[in-house]
């Protein structure tokens, strides 16, 4: 693998692994912008404004859009989080070129007010869909809770009323402030060449005037506060819990990842023989969520409503005793096993790798080869984990549940 | 380099596939056991369910503990699942570790303890997996459409019904692993970085020396498609429908996966154009080819608020039908980029690249390399298509929906 990386006199970032025996290539450009750069007000307008990037430019119309991915056989998407919004695509190699030249028109969308108002109909279905989908809206509701007045809480999707409410205006004065060129890292994986790449971007986003794009960092330790409500429809209890944890800047993010694997992974975690094993749930995970200057550690539980506050009281007593019952070198090393192999397998396929990539970057602003973040993942010690357990205690979590009325 | 696809017959008749791929450092394999839902005992339903986690709970003299660390000591990466015909069991891992997984599985599927008490444990999961299917309509109404589109028991539910799990008890399920866990019909296939001679002397040492059962043979009746309702008080009616296609072994079956491009590969196939960017109708739209070894059907999922539901069902219904009034050559072309793009690049994965190659055999009795795929779509041509569709033509559906209305389907 070869790293490269170019800046250009904007303040756009250009990375890029060389991979030559991948039978594909894999580009993204990741804006540095989401939900928790959002004001109430505009609440969802990151997530819009990526479907909205779909809709064309000034010269391209949205059909075309999809109409020239689809003659490249690309496949093509686009995500948003609290604090990122990432559009990729993957193509076979001598199709990347041409997939690097769309998205850069792309990032300059014309927003016109007919594609606004008819892409508000499919937001409304999303935020419709995930109601119907209890396992989501447990987080999204526990992270609105956990994080209280901290920007991480906002919903990435928003609410129906402040999409029903926003306008394209508003949602222009958001992309200008915050899609520039300095806040964006274009990320490219794969077989493909780096300096036909960089020119490609160059003339394509070289013009774009860049501008502050600022975000408070804070941390935040989480309210701890404990909810519970009902829903008709349901047959399950969705219990989700959250902690904080370290940043992703923090050097001991992996540690962190490795406590939370041990805790509840789906195989041979604590979590695991506790609940699943015994089948007093049906599911119980946790993993960590390092973000930019905050974390947390997130637990989803799904049980009969019959079994759902047993599988809570194991789940409280399994943190509550994770500094005495203390972390063995040998479930450390199952979880690195895991954690490695997951890294091997991901990273064979360049979209896999373009994430990691993409992500590393914009977090540390550098690039980490696979080979540190194994050796990275090796270093970690059982210290590193209950030092981990004791700065951040589990057991004072924030928790938010839903069941059956 | 081109992948290196080699296939071997033990004397047992279990198959051994290995696909050789060059530099990549994972191996990944997948187990397909012939217990699938459709060749379990009526009055049985979600059985293999449960078997395929009562057969974790300890197997080759090793406990369920002793297992789980073996394989986490492996980091391996593992999945299972039940399909129609069969229980498959996967998983990825670094390739230096695929001999010992390989020996780990064959414990697994040859020597599970099958233990009276833990038979329990997996029951009781089996039943909360079937009660969770209920707070996730858009998976139950996948499982709803399979269950009424193909006959009984082709389209069984894999999860199970309630009272057939509520009566299932461990030494039903123990006579149902043992009669169905016929090593003969059993399908190992591997992709990464294997040795297939070591692949082959492993697999013949650990399981020619098991005999092979009767083979099933599943009968069942033509089916007549219509419309079912399921109501449940959520945001969303969500809409899946399915008519009949053609099987991967008939000559038309390229024509049919274009076709099913042409509806839906990318976003600027007809569904997603018409229903999501021209109405507004939906967020999730898409037509997907499903195949069972004796009939296929094209099935497609819209999710969408009440007040929209019936004018969905009608735009998706219309656009079906309308696709044999004329293909576009752009579109054509269009949906054969994008089928032979996704086959390329689906093959980087090698968890993907096993399935698919285990699949191939069951279906086809061969694995089909990745040349004769892109070839093979080469030559679908818009006649050919429009041909396909002549012969079997969008003229009936069914259709399931969960929500809180009912529409009015044809």
């Amino acid at each position: 693998m070869e790293f490269k990386h170019k800046k250009l006199t904007n303040g756009l970032d250009i990375i890029g692994e060389l991979n030559r025996d991948a039978q594909s290539a894999a580009v993204g450009f990741f804006v540095r912008t989401g939900a928790r750069d959002e004001t109430d007000d505009i609440n969802g307008v990151s997530h819009y404004l990526e479907h909205m990037l779909f809709k064309g430019t000034d010269k391209i119309s949205a059909f075309d859009v999809n109409l020239r991915f689809d003659e490249l056989g690309a496949q093509y998407n686009a995500h948003t989080t609290e604090e990122n919004t990432v559009f990729y695509s993957a193509t076979l190699p001598e199709q990347i070129y041409k997939a690097i030249e769309l998205w850069c028109q792309m990032m300059r969308p014309a927003l016109r007010d007919d594609d606004f108002n008819m892409e508000k109909n499919v937001i409304l279905e999303e935020i419709a869909m995930y109601k119907d989908l209890p396992q989501f809206d447990v987080l999204e509701t526990c992270r609105n809770l956990h994080f209280g007045v901290h920007p991480c809480g906002k919903s990435v999707l928003g609410s129906v009323e402040s999409i029903k409410a926003l306008t394209s205006s508003q949602m222009r004065g958001y992309f200008e402030s915050r899609y520039v060129p300095n806040n964006i890292t274009a990320c490219i994986a794969g077989n493909f060449d780096f300096e036909q790449t960089c020119s490609l971007i160059e003339k394509g986003c070289g013009s774009w005037k860049s501008g502050p794009a600022d975000r408070k960092l804070e941390f935040f330790n989480g309210t701890a506060k404990k909810e519970s409500h009902t829903k008709k429809n349901l047959n399950c209890k969705h219990i989700c819990l959250m902690s904080p944890t370290v940043s992703y800047q923090d050097e001991r993010a992996y540690a962190a990842t490795l406590l939370a694997k041990i805790i509840g992974d789906d195989n041979g975690s604590r979590f695991f023989w506790a609940l699943i094993d015994t089948a007093i749930a049906e599911s119980a995970s946790m993993h960590c969520q390092a973000m930019d200057g905050v974390g947390a550690f997130y637990t989803y539980i799904r049980a009969s409503s019959e079994n759902g506050d047993k599988a809570l009281a194991i789940v409280a007593d399994i943190f509550k005793t994770i500094k005495n019952n203390k972390i063995t070198a040998e479930e450390l090393q199952k979880a690195k096993n895991k954690v490695l192999s997951g890294i091997t397998i991901n990273n064979e396929i360049p979209m896999g790798r373009l994430l990691e990539l993409g992500v590393n970057w914009v977090y540390l602003g550098k690039y980490r080869p696979v080979e540190e973040e194994i050796a990275l993942i090796n270093k970690v010690t059982t210290d590193d984990l209950h030092q981990i357990a004791q700065e951040f205690p589990l057991e004072h979590f924030t928790q938010f549940s839903l069941g059956p009325e | 380099m081109p992948e290196i696809i080699n296939t071997y017959n033990l004397l047992n008749g279990m198959t051994v596939i290995g696909i050789e791929v060059p530099a990549v450092q994972s191996a990944a394999f997948e187990f397909m056991v012939p217990a699938g839902a459709a060749v379990t005992p009526d009055g049985c339903c979600g059985a293999p369910s449960v078997i395929e986690d009562w057969v974790f709970r300890g197997a080759g003299g090793k406990s369920s503990r002793e297992l789980s660390d073996i394989m986490d000591g492996m980091g391996l990466h593992r999945g299972s699942s039940v399909d129609s015909k069969h229980i498959t069991f996967a998983a990825a891992m670094q390739a230096e570790n695929l001999s010992k997984a390989i020996d780990l599985y064959a414990d697994i599927i040859l020597r599970p303890a099958l233990d009276a008490q833990q038979f329990e444990y997996s029951k009781q999961l089996a039943l909360q997996g079937l009660m969770s299917l209920d707070d996730d309509p858009r998976t139950k109404i996948k499982l709803m459409l399979r269950e009424h589109f193909y006959p009984d028991p082709l389209g069984r539910n894999t999860v199970g019904k309630q009272e057939d799990l509520q009566n299932l008890n461990a030494e039903k399920c123990a006579q149902i692993c043992n009669e169905n866990f016929r090593i003969s019909d059993c399908i190992l296939a591997a992709a990464g970085k294997i040795n297939f001679h070591k692949l082959c002397d492993q697999a013949e040492r650990l399981f020619a020396n098991h005999k092979s059962g009767m083979t099933h043979t599943i009968s069942h009746n033509k089916k007549t498609l219509g419309y079912h309702h399921y109501p449940y008080e959520g945001a969303q009616v969500h809409i899946g429908l399915m008519t009949n296609s053609i099987t991967p072994d008939n000559p038309q079956y390229y024509d049919a996966r274009v076709a099913v491009a042409i509806l839906s590969g990318g976003m600027s196939s007809r569904l997603f154009t018409e229903v999501r960017e021209k109405r507004g109708l939906v967020y999730a739209v898409g037509a997907s080819y499903h195949s069972l070894k004796e009939m296929a059907g094209i099935g497609c999922y819209a999710g969408t608020t009440p007040e929209k539901a019936q004018e969905t069902y009608d735009v998706i219904i219309a656009e079906f039908r309308k696709l044999a009034d004329g293909i576009a050559e752009d579109e054509l072309a269009r949906a054969k980029t994008g089928l032979q793009s996704a086959i390329v690049m689906q093959s980087e994965s090698t968890i993907a690249r096993s399935g698919a190659a285990g699949t191939d055999y069951y279906m086809l009795g061969k694995v089909r390399t990745l040349d004769e795929v892109k070839q093979s779509i080469e030559k679908v041509t818009t006649k050919s298509v429009i041909d396909y569709l002549k012969d079997n033509p969008f003229e009936n559906f069914c259709s399931v929906t969960i929500g809180p209305n009912e529409i009015k389907a044809i």
